[in-house]
């Protein structure tokens, strides 16, 4: 089966995503543009997961868990899971690495925490946007130990982009790596590429997608998909 | 300044030491890598935040000798494992990049700061 993908995409939680960007809203407007698949990927938080979780299997939407990781580097990490509980271990670890800096929600935006009902259950309080203590090298082991999928996210982009941070792209066992919708391939070398709509707004959502021929949507497809691309 | 010299700087603790003792030639301060890749002299010590093996890949391109690793932030396993492959001494303190700079400022030949 042909499946047409955007595995980036930011809910209400990231400061920088409109508020609009609930679960159910998101879900509906990837069904609208022709996706099957999605995944949801806050930065460095998965506090939005459960509600997402939730609305995918109402709606039978395709998914993967996932979250946008901020290194030590300063670079973006897409990282992603078949299961909903891992991500949230590894979601918390990452959010328990983060700076104890408070997010200022006047300055920032606001880091709504929310059910599938679209209630308010809180608010994350430290800002989402600082970098996590992990380095590019240790979340690798970390995901793939998890048995999830790493990417380094728009690899073509001048910030917050491992390139621009580091000025190469490392050798690392990387499953894939993102580009925008007009990022060169020759960026991702020998990587098999993804491309993906990195989603702050409902009228970004299919913007940009990757499509992979897979047997049923799990994770040793995708991997076989990737691998075969690459 | 020679790089053995750092370390008896009291604030600095030398923790890779397989280096071949050479006269540092300036110092540069900065933790975007991709900057220090293109505007570190050959031969100076680096002083940032950035603890982690892509440092010494970029060192190593950009011909640093040494690292002082700021703000007590812990150096992996494989950062130093790396850098020992290269040559490359490294150094941690507590202070910060700022203190850092201009102490070492301070004992480098051709420094403003001097």
């Amino acid at each position: 089966m042909l499946y047409r993908t955007d595995l980036h995409i930011h809910s209400c939680l990231s400061p920088c995503a409109s508020l609009e960007m609930a679960p159910a809203a998101i879900v509906q407007r990837a069904k609208q543009v022709g996706l099957n698949a999605i995944a949801l990927t806050d930065h460095n938080c998965t506090f939005n997961l459960p509600a997402f979780s939730v609305i995918c299997k109402r709606e039978g939407m395709a998914c993967l868990y996932g979250m946008e990781v901020t290194t030590v580097e300063e670079a973006h990490v897409l990282c992603l899971f078949e299961d909903l509980e891992t991500a949230m271990k590894m979601g918390q670890q990452v959010y328990a690495s983060l700076p104890d800096v408070q997010n200022q929600p006047d300055r920032f935006g606001d880091q709504p925490i929310i059910d599938e009902h679209e209630e308010i259950l809180g608010f994350a309080e430290k800002f989402l946007i600082s970098a996590s203590a992990y380095d590019v090298s240790s979340l690798v082991k970390e995901i793939h130990s998890l048995g999830g999928l790493i990417m380094p996210a728009h690899i073509d982009r001048a910030v917050f982009c491992i390139i621009a941070q580091l000025g190469f792209l490392p050798d690392e066992p990387f499953d894939a790596v993102e580009l925008t919708a007009l990022g060169r391939p020759e960026l991702a070398q020998h990587y098999s590429v993804v491309r993906n709509s990195d989603s702050h707004d409902l009228s970004a959502i299919g913007s940009s997608f990757t499509e992979l021929e897979l047997e049923s949507f799990t994770m040793k497809e995708i991997q076989k998909a990737l691998t075969q691309a690459s | 300044m020679k790089i053995s010299d750092i370390q008896d700087l009291e604030v600095f603790t030398c923790v890779q030491g397989e280096y071949s003792n050479i006269e540092l030639t300036g110092g540069y301060t900065s933790d975007l890598l991709s900057d220090v890749m293109g505007n570190a002299d050959e031969g100076s010590v680096l002083i940032t935040i950035q603890a982690h093996k892509n440092t010494i890949a970029v060192c190593s391109l950009a011909g640093v000798a040494a690292i002082i690793i700021c703000n007590d932030r812990a150096v992996p396993d494989e950062m130093l494992d790396a850098a020992a492959n290269e040559n490359i001494a490294i150094f941690q303190t507590a202070e910060n990049q700022f203190k850092t700079s201009a102490l070492i400022a301070q004992h480098i030949g051709h420094c403003p700061a001097r």
